[in-house]
C-alpha cells in the first residue's frame, strides 16, 4: 500500500464518482456561493433537538415592557423618576418611567403572558418559550445587530446562520444551508449574514433587503434582461464548448473543470430560485393563514411563507426581517400596535403551518429585536434603546414549550433572576441543533475561532 | 460576499483538508510531546518566550548562498534555486510559455491590462535576444504599473471607502491615500520609506508644503481601519483603534499574528502580551479620530486636516459652519417669529423691513454652506504621549503592569529610543525595515514572498500572512533568504524585485500539464511549470472595457463624492455607489459591505482586514454575473460595433480573438464561431427580430468574454 496516498489529488471527477450523493453535492455547494466542491459533511457533536433555525428579526428593538414583561409598577409610578435605588444600583436618576398602555394577560394552559399586541400569537401561547431576562452590549444599532448575529462588534466575525452551515453543511441539494429574507442594509450590512474567514460557501444567500417590498425582492444576474432562455441556452453552449476545448488543451484543471460546472448550476438556479420564490402556487388557505394579500401583513406573512418553504426544503438557518421600523423613540404606543400589527398574524400563521406540516418539531423558532427599550420615557412618548434587559421567545424544536424563563426588576431595567447574555443564546441555539459551540471552531490566523469567543453557557432550562 | 481565507482552501480538495486536519494534529501532539518532555526535566517552555522564539527560520539573520544546477537551463540565480528544487525530486520542468501566453502574461501581471494587438505583433516579430527585458522595462515604467501593484497594497492597508462595521459613514477622503500609494508604487519609492510615511508620515520633516501634505496624506494608512464608531467609551475605543492598527502592522509588514496577544500571552508564538502593549503604547500615544459636526450632532470621527498652505483654516472655517448651524436654524426661527409679530404690529423694536432683512441675511448664510475644503485622513501625536498598562484578558478597564514602549523582542534585545513628547511612531516605522536591530529580515521575507506569489501565483511561503510557527515552512529557503536580501540591498526596490522574477526562466514556464510530474507534486510546489490562475475582478472589467475601447485611462480622484456621509444609510438608500465610471476598477469606490457585486462574486479582498492572498473560489454567482451583468452585454456589445468596421467574418473572429485571448482561434474555434453566428441570425431573424447579424455578433462577443480563456492566464 502506498503510504503516501493522502498527496493525490482529489479531482473533482473523482469525488462524483466517488461520492454517494452524486451531483447534487456539487451543487449544493456551488450554489451556496463556494467552490465547486463537494463540502465535508460535518456530523453534530449532541444529539440534535432541531434541524433548522428560522429567526424572525424584529429591526430596531421591540419594546419588552409593552410586549412580553409585564411590570405594573410602571403604570403606577408613570411620571416619576426612575431612581437607580428602585432597581438596586446606585442612585443616579435613570429619567422618568413610562407606564405601558398595553394589557397583559396569560394564555393558553400553561398561562404564557402576552400584550394585546399579539392576539394571534396568543393562541399559540402553549408553544412558545420566552426569554425575559435577555441581555447584550451595544447601545447603538450598529454594535447590537453585529453582536446579535455575529457575536462581536469590532472585528469581524462569522453569522450565526455561518457558522451552522459549517457545523452542518446542507439538507439540500439545491440551496444554501443560511438564507436570510429581507436582510437590513445598515447596521453592519451584509456583515450580519457574512461568513468573514469561514469558507465562501457559508455566506447566507440574501432575498432582497429590508426596504425592498419581498415580492419585489430580485437576486442580482439571476435573470438576463436582453435574452430569453432559448438564446442563453445556445450561447452558453458555445461558452461551454470553448471552456471544454480549454480544458482539454489544459488536460488537468480543476479550475476549469469547477467553472463549468460552475455555469450549468448557474443556468440552473436561473429557473430554479424563482420557482420556489413564488408564492403563487400556494392554496388560498395557507396564503391566508399567512395575512398574504391582507394589509398590513403582506409583506411579513410572504416573508415567513418563503421561510417554511424553505425550511421544507432543508436549508438550515432561515432569518426573516422586518425593515427599521421598531425604534421608537418617539410614540411607542401607536408604533408597537403599527409593527405587531404586521407581524402577529404571520407569525402565528408560520406557527400552525410548521406543525401542520410536522416540521415545528425539528424547527427552532427565534423572535427577537438587537436589544430592548427603556422603562423611562424618551421625547414625551417614546422609549430608547436597552440593551440591559430585554425579551426574546423561541418555539419548537428542542425548546421547552409553555414556559416563562428569567426575571427583571419590577421595572424591566436589568434582569435579576436567570440572566441570559447574547453569547448564552447563541450557545443554546447552537447546542439545540446538536453543536457543541465549544467545539465548533475554526482555525484562521493562526487560532481557534468560535461564535461565541471565550463567553457563553448553554442554558440547559430553556431546552426540552 | 468573499471571506478572509488567507489559504486556498476553497480550491483544495477534501484530502488536503483532511492532510491538513492531520498536520495540524500532528503539530498540536508534537507540541504536548515536547510539553511533556520539558516538563519531565523540570522547566514548561513557553512558546510566547521572544528569546527562545528566535529560534524559528523566519526571525533568523538572512543567509546568503547561491545554487549551482543547470547551467544550460537557468537563465538567473532564481532558476539555479528551482532547478536544484526540482532535481532533487528527480522532476524537470515543462517547456518555455509561447510568446504570446508569455507576453499576456506579463502584462497582467505587471499592468492588469492585455497587451494590445499591436504589441503583441511587435513583441512577435522583435528578434533582438533583449526582446522580453525590453517589455518588462516598459511595463515597469508604465503608469499602470502603479495601478496593478498599488492595488496588491491596498489588499494590505485594508483600503475602503467607508467605515464599515456599526456605523458605514463615508471616508470621503480616502481616496487620496489610495492614490498615493499608487503614485508611490510608480514611482518605485524605496519600500523602507514606503512603510515609514504610513507609519509615521505626519511626523516627517519636509521642505515643501507639498512634500509634506504627500507625507501626511501616507499616514492614512492608520486611519482608514474599520472602527465602532457609536461605542459607548472613549477608553475602550482607544485600545479598539490601536488593537486594528496592531493587528493590521503585523500582518501587512511582519506576516505575524500579533493581535492574539492582546488578552494573553500568543499561544503558538513568541509573542507575550508586554511586546503587543509595548506596540500599544506607540499606538495610543497617536490619534487617528476627532470630535466633527457631522449629520446634525457632535461625533467622533475619522480624524481630517486641511490640505495646502491654508489647509488648517479653509477647514476649521468648514467646519465653523455646521458647528453654528443649529444656532442659526434656532435664531432664525427666533427672528422668524419676530417678524410675524412684527407684522402684525404688537411688537417692539426693528422696523418690519429690518426684521425682514435679518432673516434673509440668516437664510442666506444657511442656504449657502461652504464647499468642502481639500482635506485628507491623517494621523497625529496625542498631547501627552506615554506608555500604556497592560491589559488584563485585554479589558481596557481592567490595568495591569506599565510597560515601556518597544518592539517585539523576539526580533532584537533593542528597546525604543523614543524622545520626550512624541509617540515613536517614527522610531517604528524606522524598525519595521532595520534589517540589523529591527524586524527588517522579517518584513523583507515577507514582502520578498507576496511579489513572488503576485508573480508567480503562490508563495514560497504559502500562508502569505503568517510566517510564524503555526504558518507554512517555505518550499525553498535559500531562495526567499536571496530575494529578501537583494531587495535590501538593492536600496528597497520593489521595481528591481518584480524584474528579477519576471525575468527569470522560471517565471516564463508553460503552464503545460505533466502527468509524471503532477503525480509527484500535484501542487506544482517545486514550480515544475507556471500556475494557470485566474484573472483578478478589476483585469476581468479592465480587460473587458479594453475590448469594448471603452476604458479610460486617466488618472482618477474620487469616484465617492455624490454619496451622502453615510456609505450605505438605513432604509431607502437611493444614493448608493455607482460602478459606471469608465476608469480603471482600481479606483472604483470601495464600500465596506456593500463592494461593487463584481468584486463580491470574483474574490476581492474584504478591506475590514490586511489580506496578502485573496480567496480562491469558484462559484455558481460568478457563472450569473458574467452571463447576465449589463456591464458584460454592454461591453459585448461595445465591441459589436468596433467589428463592425470589419467586413469579413473570418477576420472579425480574428479581431475578436485578438481582443480577448491575445491569439488567433484555432480552426475549430472560428467554424464553431462563425456556425454560431450563422445559426443565432437565422434564428433572430424568424423572430423578427430588426438587427438579427448585429444581435447574433454582440451576443458572440458577450460569449467570447465568458469564457474560462479569457479568465485565465496560462
Amino acid at each position: 500500500m502506498n503510504c503516501h496516498h493522502f498527496n493525490k489529488t482529489t479531482t473533482r471527477r473523482d469525488m462524483l464518482r466517488a461520492s454517494a450523493c452524486g451531483f447534487g453535492h456539487v451543487i449544493l455547494s456551488a450554489l451556496a456561493g463556494g467552490s465547486a466542491q463537494a463540502a465535508p459533511n460535518l456530523k453534530p457533536h449532541l444529539a440534535p433537538r432541531a434541524k433548522r433555525i428560522i429567526f424572525l428579526f424584529m429591526w430596531g428593538g421591540p419594546s419588552q415592557v409593552d410586549t412580553f414583561d409585564p411590570k405594573p409598577q410602571l403604570n403606577n409610578h408613570d411620571g416619576t423618576p426612575l431612581s437607580g435605588k428602585d432597581i438596586g444600583r446606585g442612585d443616579k436618576s435613570l429619567g422618568t418611567i413610562l407606564g405601558s398602555p398595553f394589557k397583559f394577560a396569560p394564555h393558553g394552559q400553561s398561562g404564557v403572558v402576552m400584550s394585546e399586541l399579539f392576539p394571534s400569537l396568543a393562541k399559540h401561547a402553549d408553544k412558545v418559550c420566552v426569554v425575559r431576562s435577555m441581555h447584550t452590549n451595544g447601545s447603538a444599532h450598529g454594535e447590537a445587530l453585529l453582536r446579535l448575529h455575529t457575536g462581536q462588534a469590532n472585528l469581524v466575525r462569522p453569522s450565526v446562520g455561518a457558522w451552522v452551515s459549517y457545523g452542518l453543511g446542507s439538507e439540500s441539494d439545491n440551496l444554501p444551508a443560511f438564507l436570510t429574507i429581507s436582510p437590513p442594509r445598515g447596521h453592519g450590512g451584509v456583515q450580519n449574514y457574512g461568513n468573514a474567514f469561514l469558507p465562501a460557501r457559508h455566506q447566507g444567500m440574501a432575498i432582497g433587503s429590508a426596504e425592498i417590498p419581498i415580492a419585489k425582492a430580485v437576486i442580482p444576474n439571476l435573470s438576463n434582461a436582453r435574452l430569453d432562455a432559448s438564446l442563453q441556452r445556445g450561447q452558453l453552449d458555445l461558452i461551454q464548448s470553448l471552456n471544454r476545448k480549454h480544458l482539454s488543451d489544459a488536460k488537468v484543471d480543476q479550475g476549469i473543470e469547477g467553472l463549468i460546472a460552475s455555469y450549468e448550476l448557474a443556468y440552473r438556479m436561473q429557473s430554479s430560485v424563482p420557482q420556489i420564490m413564488s408564492v403563487d402556487d400556494e392554496s388560498v388557505a395557507t396564503r391566508e393563514l399567512y395575512g398574504i394579500d391582507a394589509e398590513p401583513t403582506d409583506n411579513f406573512g410572504r416573508q415567513c411563507l418563503l421561510a417554511r418553504k424553505f425550511a421544507e426544503r432543508g436549508v438550515r438557518y432561515i432569518q426573516v426581517s422586518t425593515d427599521y421600523t421598531w425604534d421608537h423613540h418617539n410614540k411607542v404606543k401607536q408604533g408597537s400596535i403599527d409593527e405587531s400589527a404586521k407581524v402577529d398574524r404571520p407569525i402565528a400563521g408560520l406557527l400552525e403551518d410548521l406543525e401542520q406540516r410536522g416540521l415545528l418539531d425539528d424547527t427552532l423558532v427565534l423572535w427577537g429585536g438587537e436589544f430592548g427599550r427603556t422603562p423611562m420615557v424618551e421625547n414625551g412618548d417614546g422609549r430608547n434603546h436597552h440593551p440591559q434587559a430585554f425579551t426574546v421567545w423561541m418555539a419548537g424544536g428542542g425548546v421547552k414549550p409553555g414556559l416563562t424563563y428569567g426575571v427583571t426588576d419590577d421595572f424591566g431595567y436589568r434582569p435579576v433572576e436567570n440572566p441570559v447574555h447574547m453569547h448564552d443564546l447563541h450557545a443554546t441555539l447552537l447546542h439545540a441543533l446538536g453543536l457543541d459551540h465549544e467545539q465548533l471552531t475554526y482555525r484562521h490566523a493562526g487560532r481557534d475561532f468560535r461564535l461565541t469567543d471565550v463567553y457563553g453557557n448553554v442554558i440547559h432550562d430553556l431546552l426540552s | 460576499m468573499n471571506s478572509y481565507l488567507n489559504c486556498p482552501q476553497d480550491t483544495d480538495g477534501p484530502m488536503v483538508f483532511q492532510y491538513r486536519v492531520m498536520r495540524f494534529r500532528l503539530t498540536i501532539f508534537v507540541v504536548i510531546w515536547v510539553a511533556a518532555l520539558s516538563l519531565a526535566q523540570g522547566e514548561v517552555p513557553d512558546p510566547s518566550d521572544p528569546i527562545a522564539g528566535r529560534d524559528h527560520w523566519a526571525f533568523q539573520p538572512l543567509k546568503a548562498s547561491v545554487s549551482k544546477s543547470r547551467a544550460d537551463w537557468s537563465r538567473t540565480a532564481i532558476d539555479d534555486f528551482i532547478m536544484a528544487g526540482l532535481l532533487k525530486a528527480e522532476l524537470g520542468p515543462v517547456s518555455d510559455a509561447e510568446p504570446r501566453a508569455l507576453l499576456r502574461r506579463v502584462t497582467f501581471q505587471l499592468i492588469g491590462l492585455p497587451p494590445t494587438p499591436q504589441q503583441v505583433r511587435d513583441y512577435l516579430e522583435d528578434t533582438r535576444p533583449d526582446a522580453f527585458e525590453r517589455v518588462v522595462d516598459q511595463l515597469l515604467d508604465s503608469p499602470r504599473f502603479g495601478e496593478r501593484w498599488g492595488r496588491h497594497w491596498l489588499d494590505l492597508a485594508r483600503y475602503a471607502d467607508s467605515n464599515g462595521l456599526d456605523e458605514n459613514f463615508l471616508f470621503r477622503e480616502a481616496w487620496r491615500y489610495r492614490n498615493w500609494v499608487i503614485d508611490a508604487v510608480n514611482k518605485n519609492l524605496p519600500f523602507d520609506q514606503f512603510v515609514l510615511n504610513q507609519i509615521a508620515g505626519d511626523l516627517l520633516p519636509y521642505d515643501t508644503i507639498e512634500e509634506r501634505d504627500r507625507q501626511r496624506i501616507a499616514g492614512g494608512f492608520l486611519v482608514i481601519g474599520p472602527k465602532v464608531l457609536l461605542g459607548n467609551n472613549t477608553n475602550n475605543q482607544r485600545m479598539e483603534v490601536a488593537d486594528e492598527q496592531i493587528d493590521t502592522i503585523g500582518r501587512a509588514f511582519l506576516g505575524l499574528t500579533v493581535g492574539c496577544a492582546r488578552c494573553h500571552d500568543h499561544k503558538f508564538e513568541p509573542i507575550p502580551t508586554a511586546d503587543y502593549y509595548a506596540l500599544a503604547g506607540i499606538l495610543t500615544s497617536t490619534t487617528v479620530m476627532e470630535q466633527r459636526h457631522m449629520l446634525g450632532q457632535q461625533r467622533v470621527m475619522e480624524r481630517l486636516v486641511g490640505l495646502g498652505a491654508k489647509g488648517d483654516d479653509s477647514d476649521a472655517t468648514y467646519e465653523q459652519y455646521w458647528r453654528d448651524l443649529p444656532n442659526k436654524k434656532r435664531a432664525l426661527k427666533e427672528a422668524k417669529l419676530a417678524l410675524d409679530s412684527l407684522k402684525k404690529k404688537d411688537g417692539e423694536g426693528l422696523s418690519v423691513p429690518e426684521q425682514q432683512a435679518k432673516v434673509d441675511a440668516l437664510k442666506k448664510v444657511i442656504d449657502s454652506p461652504p464647499a468642502i475644503p481639500p482635506r485628507a485622513m491623517i494621523p497625529c501625536d496625542v498631547d501627552s504621549p506615554g506608555d500604556e498598562a497592560i491589559r488584563i484578558a485585554g479589558q481596557f478597564d481592567r490595568k495591569g503592569e506599565k510597560v515601556s514602549r518597544g518592539y517585539l523582542k523576539v526580533m532584537s534585545d533593542e528597546g525604543a529610543k523614543i524622545a520626550e513628547g512624541q509617540s515613536g511612531r517614527r522610531e517604528l516605522g524606522r524598525w519595521l525595515t532595520d534589517v540589523e536591530t529591527g524586524a527588517g529580515r522579517l518584513t523583507a521575507r515577507v514582502t520578498a514572498n507576496r511579489v513572488w506569489h503576485h508573480l508567480i501565483g503562490r508563495g514560497l511561503v504559502r500562508t502569505v500572512d503568517n510566517f510564524g510557527r503555526t504558518g507554512e515552512m517555505p518550499s525553498h529557503p535559500e531562495l526567499l533568504d536571496r530575494l529578501a536580501g537583494e531587495l535590501v540591498e538593492s536600496g528597497w526596490s520593489m521595481k528591481a524585485l518584480v524584474r528579477k522574477i519576471v525575468l527569470s526562466r522560471t517565471f516564463a514556464l508553460s503552464s503545460e500539464h505533466d502527468e509524471a510530474s503532477h503525480a509527484i507534486d500535484p501542487d506544482n510546489k517545486l514550480i515544475w511549470r507556471a500556475h494557470r490562475r485566474r484573472l483578478d475582478p478589476e483585469s476581468i472589467r479592465d480587460a473587458m472595457l479594453v475590448a469594448a475601447n471603452q476604458l479610460n485611462l486617466e488618472w482618477t480622484d474620487s469616484t465617492v463624492s455624490y454619496l451622502g456621509d453615510q456609505a450605505t444609510a438605513v432604509g431607502q438608500n437611493k444614493n448608493r455607489r455607482r460602478t459606471d465610471f469608465p476608469c480603471r476598477s482600481v479606483y472604483l469606490p470601495v464600500i465596506r459591505n456593500d463592494l461593487p457585486e463584481l468584486f463580491e462574486v470574483f474574490d476581492f479582498a474584504d478591506p475590514h482586514a490586511a489580506t496578502g492572498a485573496r480567496p480562491k473560489t469558484t462559484a455558481a454567482t460568478q457563472g450569473l454575473f458574467l452571463l447576465n451583468d449589463e456591464m458584460v452585454m454592454d461591453a459585448a456589445e461595445a465591441m459589436e460595433q468596433r467589428l463592425g468596421a470589419h467586413s469579413d467574418d473570418s477576420e472579425k473572429i480574428e479581431r475578436l480573438f485578438e481582443w480577448t485571448f491575445s491569439a488567433p482561434p484555432a480552426d475549430d474555434e472560428r467554424d464553431e464561431m462563425l456556425d454560431y453566428i450563422r445559426m443565432t441570425t437565422n434564428r433572430l431573424k424568424t423572430d423578427g427580430d430588426p438587427e438579427p447579424n448585429k444581435r447574433a455578433w454582440a451576443m458572440a462577443c458577450h460569449a467570447v468574454l465568458s469564457t474560462s480563456r479569457f479568465q485565465y492566464l496560462e
